[in-house]
């Protein structure tokens, strides 16, 4: 099968594969030229087969605090080594906080990680996270779910994870909160 | 006024490790400028934050970023409630799917004199059976009557409520989110699966 295919009918099924092309494209020609070669040179069909396999180590780079524009993008897909899907259902609601393990790991995190670490010693959601870390969704998805998988992070599902609707308990719940506001 | 007494219990980033938390959205829809933002704004404790998506495959556009505004509550010490602004867009890769997957519900916010401007999303919620309410925004009394009929006559479904609501003030955005989290306690147990549904005669082996 050519990748074009491959690529052609994911769109048509309209799902978010498209983001891993614009990852790779962005990985393709963000970081020196050196390293572009060395990328393009492995196969081409590595990433269809095990989009979410472990790579090689995470490159670490200098500016912890990331601003919002292209570059920051480009570096921040590669934290994710070009990946955009987690294996850990994270929704955008979903809340996570830091635990004992990443406090005493303090220090000898990677910066982003360690970033996320001093975010979250309160409870933030998903979405809390990649706006204050001005980072897209999509990146602080990965970044989310590697920390949850190396138990950094904890995460507490949402009653709605796996997209179903809240239950009613749930429902009971938001209600009689709102109802003290 | 409508502060008095009541003023943000926000339980705050809270609990002791080991608690159980966890967290529930509402959407809030509707035309430009027909105040979402405010309405969140309204509720929530803190100023909004803005989270970004990559809308991908747009011509290589890397800047174009696809920005939702968001705010959060906490209405227990375990259940953060989370309100966002719906992307204008109803496009999966522009954030869409993420922001309306598993929500409680959501609110139209319309604005009588621009009320095409919230059709879109009104047709979305429906055609995806997600529970919604109609915000009525910039409802002169004299005239609410008439307009209600007219929304009535536009199709939408009659059990979905149709409220007044002013996005700046609290309470009646209070009594917004309540209403719909009425609606889609009640909607959610109308859809419960059936006994037909719940004993499938699919072979024990």
């Amino acid at each position: 099968m050519s990748s074009a295919a491959d690529a052609h009918r994911r769109r048509r099924r309209g799902e978010s594969p498209a983001e891993q092309t614009f990852a790779d494209l962005m990985n393709g020609f963000s970081l020196d030229s050196g390293r572009k070669r060395t990328r393009s040179e492995s196969p081409v069909p590595a990433r269809e087969a095990t989009p979410v396999a472990e790579q090689q180590e995470t490159p670490v780079f200098e500016t912890p605090v990331p601003e919002l524009s292209d570059a920051s993008i480009v570096r921040a897909y590669a934290w994710t080594g070009g990946r955009t899907r987690s294996n850990i259902n994270l929704e955008i609601e979903t809340l996570v906080s830091a635990n004992d393990q990443s406090r005493q790991s303090a220090g000898i995190l990677q910066a982003e990680h360690q970033h996320v670490v001093e975010l979250c010693r309160s409870p933030r959601s998903v979405a809390e996270v990649a706006a204050l870390m001005r980072l897209p969704l999509g990146v602080v998805k990965v970044l989310l779910g590697d920390m949850a998988e190396r138990g950094l992070v904890d995460v507490h599902q949402t009653a709605s994870a796996g997209g179903v609707t809240p239950d009613l308990g749930l429902m009971e719940r938001v209600l009689s909160g709102l109802r003290r506001l | 006024m409508d502060y008095v007494g009541s003023r943000f219990p926000d339980f705050g980033p809270p609990g002791p490790p080991g608690r159980e938390l966890t967290s529930a959205k509402i959407v809030v829809a509707g035309g430009f400028g027909v105040g979402k933002s405010t309405f969140i704004r309204s509720i929530v404790e803190n100023d909004l934050l803005t989270m970004t998506a990559l809308p991908p495959e747009r011509a290589g556009l890397v800047t174009e970023l696809v920005r939702i505004q968001f705010g959060r509550v906490w209405l227990d010490p375990g259940l953060a409630l989370h309100l966002f602004v719906a992307p204008q867009w109803q496009d999966p890769r522009a954030g869409w799917n993420d922001v309306v997957r598993g929500a409680v519900g959501a609110v139209v916010l319309f604005d009588v004199m621009r009320p095409a401007d919230s059709v879109d999303a009104m047709r979305y919620f429906e055609d995806h059976k997600i529970p919604y309410v109609l915000a009525l925004n910039n409802v002169h009394a004299s005239v609410r009557s008439d307009v209600k009929a007219i929304i009535r006559g536009m199709g939408i479904a009659p059990e979905v409520p149709v409220v007044n609501c002013d996005p700046r003030v609290r309470l009646s955005v209070r009594e917004t989110l309540i209403t719909l989290t009425e609606h889609a306690k009640l909607d959610r147990w109308r859809r419960r699966p059936g006994p037909d549904e719940t004993t499938p005669l699919a072979p024990v082996c």
